[in-house]
């Protein structure tokens, strides 16, 4: 019995499964009749997908579409608006951002600026006077400054300001120092207690 | 290799190796250059909006012969409904000029095949150039159309079969 054209082509296509394909292949050897139909069915074949558009003339195409795409939309697409952007955040980053913050305040917190006031920051203006070389700082200046130097005691402040190259004269309303005389001007004094005047 | 349809370096790579089995579909569905192009085009614009995950490149040929073969159609349809129309936009690619030595088949009997292509029933011509110009198999075929493969090998048989009727064999030239 002769193969008809259905097994024939299905062959031609490379689709028959065994044993049929075997058995196509046996017959083909000796039946001179399927052969040459064989024959034409593979020129027709031949033929048909001969006849296709080749790659040089799809060539142009491919390009000019390519193109037309990336400059219409690949291209538009990375160039999001703002408002449109994604502002999703990662649970890592997230985390990652907790951390950095968290370092930063910890960071400041050891060594930034001490709770102890600057001295500097603390002393009151000091204002040369005109004449002679006696001036006078005033404690109560200032509201500020008092409340400051309330919490330095009085040794600190001499400490400090000898440490910067002042003479200290302390001197206590109506007492006079021994073997001094006694028509020495008093310093002015606006409250009743001890103040320090400095001498450059 | 998975595909994401959007992600540019998937694309490009995608569209490598598809364009020219898409553009050889819609031709030989519609055998017009301008028209072929319109339609690949409009296809790989479907294929990079519409976000979709392949899971090889092969699916996303699958998906993308499937979207130009319908496109393709669809065209030929309203084409055929406007016949005039048909004509009028009707060309023939421009052939490159080739040495006689390389052309496997002569003009004439490409514009025989063209004619005989252009003549066959949808459900033929569909099966007929996926088989004949996208170099599918049988399988490929069935998932791409949704039919069985035992159907895509009648098709093929019965297309093949008119084909031949339409041809003079005497005129096919096989160098």
């Amino acid at each position: 019995m002769c193969l008809d054209d259905q097994i024939l082509n299905t062959y031609l296509d490379g689709e028959l499964t065994e044993p049929w394909k075997t058995q196509v292949e046996e017959h083909l050897n000796y039946c001179v009749a399927c052969k040459t139909r064989f024959g034409q069915l593979r020129t027709l074949h031949a033929v048909v997908s001969g006849s296709r558009l080749e790659e040089q003339e799809i060539a142009p195409h491919k390009e000019k579409v390519f193109q037309f795409i990336e400059r219409n939309y690949m291209e538009k697409k990375n160039k999001i608006g703002f408002l449109h952007k994604d502002f999703r955040i990662k649970t890592p980053m997230l985390l990652s951002a907790a951390a950095a913050f968290v370092f930063v305040l910890v960071g400041a917190l050891l060594i930034g600026p001490s709770t102890q006031a600057e001295p500097n920051g603390l002393i009151p203006r000091v204002v040369p006077a005109t004449e002679g070389s006696v001036v006078q700082v005033r404690a109560t200046e200032g509201l500020a400054a008092s409340q400051v130097l309330e919490n330095y005691p009085l040794e600190e402040i001499l400490k400090y300001l000898d440490s910067r190259g002042y003479e200290v004269d302390l001197r206590v309303k109506g007492i006079q120092p021994m073997g001094e005389e006694a028509d020495e001007p008093a310093v002015p004094v606006v409250e009743p207690v001890v103040e320090p005047t400095v001498t450059e | 290799m998975e595909i994401k349809s959007s992600e540019n370096e998937s694309f490009r790579l995608v569209y490598e190796e598809v364009f020219p089995v898409v553009m050889r579909v819609a031709y030989h569905v519609t055998y017009n250059m301008d028209v072929s192009e319109d339609i690949c085009q409009e296809a790989f614009i479907r294929f990079y909006e519409k976000n979709i995950d392949f899971r090889s490149v092969d699916e996303a040929k699958y998906w993308l012969i499937r979207v130009t073969k319908n496109l393709a159609i669809n065209v030929m349809k309203r084409k055929s409904r406007e016949q005039a129309m048909v004509d009028k936009i009707k060309k023939a690619p421009k052939v490159p000029v080739r040495n006689g030595e390389d052309a496997l088949i002569d003009s004439e009997t490409r514009t025989l095949v063209r004619e005989a292509v252009e003549k066959l029933p949808e459900k033929l011509k569909s099966v007929l150039v996926l088989k004949e110009y996208a170099d599918l198999n049988y399988k490929q075929i069935s998932g791409i159309l949704h039919i069985s493969e035992s159907n895509v090998k009648v098709r093929v048989h019965r297309a093949r079969k008119i084909m031949e009727s339409m041809l003079d064999r005497e005129e096919m030239h096989v160098s």
